[in-house]
């Protein structure tokens, strides 16, 4: 029998405990109806087997990376960390059961014991090491903003623009953070950024389960803000938004960030900026998951596509807007590299292109560093590009 | 079989900006994280698949401080038995041979046939732990060992040379096997496996149980950064020149 395992696998309540310590306590919620594997995207991949709607169950039982054989046992934790943390099964429960949630904490006691993913592992070191998943210095964190005279914060600007680490240091994705300087001193809009002081806003790696190093690292954001009297944050990536917005009040640290598609629809609204050179090209929009199902941004970037005269706006066809499908980086699965054929960002890519646009358009830093990785992988002629990048070039002057 | 492996907290440099403190003879560390020594992961490893062929026990020994239990009990939840920690915070300064002496001290009443090192611990890369303690408890030892084969009573190692070479040893146990990395593949630890380990006791041993405080055999002076070579040379141009460009080196070179 195929299940025969589960029928005589011994239940262990001590893990069930640990789990729910750690945060698992979704896990009673569940009453396994299935919904999340309609939309759990490693079901579209369909190629690597992640029945996400057991791990709740298996969460109770106590079953969670029990395995006391060695190989058994990896493949199990390599199970624990493909969850990418889109949310696409939190958004279609019935319960709202935070599957994540639930892995993470098991991730979580993996991470205080050194039993995870050695390319997560550098990961976290080089966080705490320099503030930064790529382990590149500190001290040239705001090197991208010397051409463009970026100031440093001060208590007397209106706003601090936060990057984080991707678009700081990147060549290709640091054009998004030299874009958005762009439109803000377009808008006439007072700025400056932290600069050294800038760290990691740590969100993949708590999701990752390095809950010690992201508590660190985020208070040293926290005080690095209070410091310099920051009022408003506007963030590149949506991931920082959601930790900032969600995570850093846990640590008492409250300031209201907003997204850059967001403060941009505002500028527009405003009359602060108005986009008037045409950008004739079909481009379709890709919801970012932290973007769309975890924050509820769904109109502002598209507004702002709308807005831009030419540009010919296309949506995916049932994989749009809540049902988006991830680019699989999330969680800390940017730097986990899975086998051919079992890539999301590859079948989220073949949806985007086949809508027929020239352009593909994201609002988020890891969407675009995954897309673009994917369409050089797959050879495929198409542009990808955050929604600033476009807005910024349909600015005349 | 009775197994000990000698583990080492080490803090994590190798991806690491490091800095000198102002002693001028410790690296900076509050900006670094601290992991089981790279090599020791291996070593219990192999102790590990050797417990499961032929049975018996694996005990744990790290000279360290209080935070050296936390590794310790990753060991236990790999598959190690015991632990034992030696307060390192009361031998003042340390190097390899005094470190090797102050394990052997305390493990020299243990029943064992075969204590495993790793065979170089990325702090202060000494290479002395594992032949110093062979050599002073009296059985043979063999370094950089990347295979292990154990049949009776007999045990055939292999060694990594430079060169791409290989040595193979025929040895008897009792012995000490200072092993290198990419022996084996280091396993993760359980749910249940770190449940059990987080309840084990982990044995401390201080200054007082050992017999004689043992001396060290050199001094550490002075830990500086090398002064930047003139050998590197920086490519500079699109992807395609500096590609293209690496491509003409390595063939100059003959690396291909």
């Amino acid at each position: 029998m195929a299940n025969k395992k589960n029928i005589v696998a011994e239940i262990n309540p001590e893990i069930r405990e640990a789990l729910v310590e750690m945060g698992a306590v979704d896990a009673y919620k569940c009453y396994q109806c299935g919904k999340c594997a309609s939309v759990c995207p490693w079901f579209q991949v369909g190629t690597y087997e992640f029945l996400v709607f057991r791990f709740p169950l298996e969460t109770v039982l106590g079953l969670i990376a029990s395995s006391e054989d060695k190989e058994e046992l990896a493949k199990e934790v390599d199970k624990i960390y493909r969850c990418v943390g889109c949310e696409a099964c939190v958004d279609q429960c019935p319960l709202g059961v935070k599957i994540p949630d639930i892995l993470r904490s098991a991730r979580r006691i993996l991470v205080d014991f050194g039993s995870y993913p050695e390319t997560l592992k550098s990961v976290v070191q080089k966080i705490r090491n320099v503030g930064n998943p790529l382990g590149e210095p500190r001290e040239t964190r705001g090197d991208w903003a010397k051409e463009l005279n970026v100031e440093t914060y001060s208590a007397d600007k209106e706003l601090l623009y936060f990057p984080c680490c991707i678009p700081s240091y990147d060549d290709r994705i640091s054009r998004v953070a030299k874009a958005t300087s762009l439109i803000l001193k377009h808008g006439g809009v007072s700025f400056g950024i932290l600069g050294t002081r800038e760290s990691c806003c740590g969100e993949a790696i708590r999701r990752a389960g390095a809950e010690t190093v992201f508590n660190e690292t985020a208070k040293a954001n926290i005080q690095a803000f209070t410091e310099v009297g920051v009022k408003q944050i506007l963030v590149s990536s949506p991931h920082c938004y959601v930790t900032f917005s969600k995570e850093y009040p846990e640590l008492g640290g409250s300031f209201e960030p907003l997204h850059t598609t967001q403060y941009f629809w505002q500028l527009i609204e405003n009359g602060k900026i108005r986009p008037n050179k045409s950008y004739e090209k079909k481009v379709v929009y890709h919801d970012p998951c932290t973007l769309g199902r975890q924050s509820g941004v769904y109109e502002e970037p598209r507004n702002i596509l709308k807005s831009i005269p030419g540009l010919e706006l296309l949506e995916v066809d049932d994989f749009s807007r809540n049902l988006s499908l991830c680019c699989g980086a999330g969680s800390g699965a940017l730097w986990i590299d899975w086998p051919k054929g079992e890539r999301m960002a590859d079948i989220r890519i073949k949806q985007l292109v086949d809508t027929g646009a020239e352009v593909i358009a994201v609002a988020c830093p890891y969407c675009l560093q995954m897309f673009e990785e994917t369409v050089k992988a797959m050879n495929i002629d198409i542009t990808v590009m955050d929604v600033c990048e476009i807005l910024h070039e349909s600015l005349s002057g | 079989m009775e197994l000990i492996v000698c583990i080492k907290r080490v803090p994590q440099t190798a991806e690491a900006e490091v800095k000198i403190d102002d002693s001028g003879k410790d690296i900076v560390k509050d900006r670094l994280t601290f992991d089981m020594n790279e090599a020791d992961s291996y070593a219990l490893e192999e102790a590990i698949l050797l417990k499961e062929k032929f049975g018996g026990a694996i005990t744990a020994v790290s000279l360290g401080t209080a935070e050296a239990e936390d590794t310790l009990r990753i060991a236990l939840a790999k598959g190690a038995d015991n632990a034992i920690r030696i307060k390192a915070e009361e031998f003042g300064e340390l190097d390899g041979y005094k470190t090797a002496m102050i394990i052997k001290e305390a493990i020299k009443d243990l029943k064992f046939d075969a204590i495993f090192t790793g065979c170089m611990a990325t702090d202060d890369s000494y290479y002395q732990v594992g032949p110093v303690l062979a050599e002073t408890l009296g059985v043979p030892h063999a370094t950089l060992v990347s295979k292990i084969e154990l049949t009776d009573k007999k045990v055939h190692v292999n060694r990594e040379l430079e060169g791409g070479l290989i040595e193979h040893l025929e040895m008897s146990l009792p012995a000490v096997f200072a092993v290198q990395t990419g022996i084996n593949e280091p396993r993760y630890a359980s749910l249940i496996a770190i449940r059990r380990a987080a309840a084990k006791e982990i044995k401390v041993l201080g200054k007082d149980d050992i017999a004689s405080e043992p001396k060290l055999n050199s001094t550490l002076e002075e830990l500086f950064v090398p002064p930047v070579g003139k050998r590197a040379e920086f490519l500079t141009g699109t992807a395609d020149e500096v590609s293209a460009r690496t491509a003409e080196i390595i063939k100059e070179k003959g690396l291909i």
